[in-house]
């Protein structure tokens, strides 16, 4: 892995080449906000635009997503400057006349001196799901857990998750990873008896033999199963109790 | 009314890769005048794509239409230029005589009549579109004669 030196606001930091400016300034101790990236998820990020930053390079800058833009030699980044605050707040504004109900989005406005919104909604749409479209649970169900089950349905303001026709999907194997990875928590699952339901679908779940809590969906041990050749009585007791 | 072998025909003209589903998704609007759900799920064990992909491709382009259409699409442009030489009239001669709100299909499913927003023929406005025939200067009272003449009923 090559190495590379990176300036991130006026301090030097190694990094591997190609990493994301995101990464690197979080692993120092550079906190930039961002809501569509997770390391985890190879697909993810460049969508939300909270974490733009000044990218300086050749005698040029430019705004850039820390998420996905690559650490280069000689490479300087500003994350503290009035044009990174400025435009942060415009996008935050946005954000929080989409989805006014998020506390997510509402304290990252808070922390960026903003309060009052000018934008509304139009009439009729919907200002309870808390969904920005940044495709992260999409990006999660179809890159990390593999099936596939929900897409971003429609175009512009319509833009939005969902299983195919709106309907219980039939691959959809109930992992929850989709509303675990939502930045905003826009993903409604719950559960109750043993059952989970998510994307409008029921899943029983099996329950732990020793503490007797439903801990995993049927359908997702299925999954594992077939994906990973694991054997199916490692299901039989929770991680607490393995 | 549409069975997997009607599907098939279609997709079997293709070559099994990712790339040939939107030209396969225009042949099934061509043929059926929409796509239909069922197509969409045969064309998803077929092409070993998942279901949900091509749905949101259904989503995503104007030319794809997931609901039914009719045989025949009227589209009168509201744009700027033809809205002032009397596009409002044209629309609303249009959906008395058809018997469709805009954007609908009629109950026969022979006509489905849209708005759209320019067709970048101003110097001709007002222009309606009769499936892929552009009408200039049309005119309220003439225009279900136009209709007419050109689907021949």
């Amino acid at each position: 892995m090559e190495k590379v030196s990176v300036i991130i606001d006026g301090r030097a930091f190694e990094a591997v080449k190609d990493q994301c400016v995101l990464e690197v300034a979080h692993e120092n101790g550079v906190y930039i906000p961002s809501l569509c990236y997770n390391s985890e998820v190879a697909s993810s990020g460049g969508s939300c635009r909270v974490c733009l930053v000044e990218a300086h390079q050749g005698g040029r800058m430019r705004l850039v997503t820390a998420c996905n833009y690559p650490v280069r030699k000689g490479l300087e980044v500003k994350t503290d400057t009035p044009l990174v605050h400025r435009i942060r707040r415009g996008v935050l504004e946005l954000l929080m006349a989409r989805v006014p109900d998020s506390e997510v989005i509402r304290e990252m406005a808070a922390a960026e001196g903003l309060s009052e919104v000018r934008f509304r909604l139009d009439e009729g749409e919907d200002d309870r799901f808390n969904c920005i479209a940044c495709a992260l649970c999409t990006n999660v169900c179809a890159d990390v857990v593999g099936v596939y089950a929900i897409a971003m349905v429609n175009r512009g303001a319509e833009k939005k998750p969902a299983t195919p026709y709106y309907k219980a999907s039939d691959v959809c194997i109930g992992c929850g990873a989709c509303a675990y990875a939502c930045p905003t928590g826009a993903i409604a699952m719950e559960e109750e008896d043993g059952v989970r339901r998510i994307w409008g679908r029921d899943f029983n779940m099996v329950k732990c033999g020793v503490c007797g809590t439903p801990y995993i969906p049927e359908a997702q041990v299925d999954w594992i199963v077939k994906t990973t050749g694991k054997d199916r009585s490692f299901f039989d007791k929770c991680p607490d109790h393995r | 009314m549409t069975d997997e072998t009607q599907f098939d025909r279609i997709i079997d003209r293709y070559e099994k890769t990712e790339e040939s589903l939107l030209a396969i998704l225009q042949d099934f609007q061509r043929e059926f005048h929409y796509v239909p759900e069922e197509g969409i799920r045969r064309l998803s064990e077929m092409m070993e794509v998942p279901e949900s992909k091509i749905y949101a491709m259904g989503t995503f382009y104007k030319a794809l239409s997931l609901t039914p259409r009719g045989r025949h699409t009227v589209r009168v442009c509201t744009g700027t230029a033809c809205h002032l030489k009397g596009a409002p009239q044209i629309l609303e001669t249009l959906e008395r005589e058809l018997k469709v709100k805009r954007n609908g299909t009629t109950t026969d499913g022979e006509f489905t009549l849209e708005c759209v927003n320019c067709v970048g023929a101003c110097a001709m406005a007002p222009v309606t579109l009769i499936d892929e025939e552009y009408h200039g200067q049309t005119r309220s009272s003439k225009i279900m004669d136009i209709v007419k003449k050109q689907v021949g009923s």
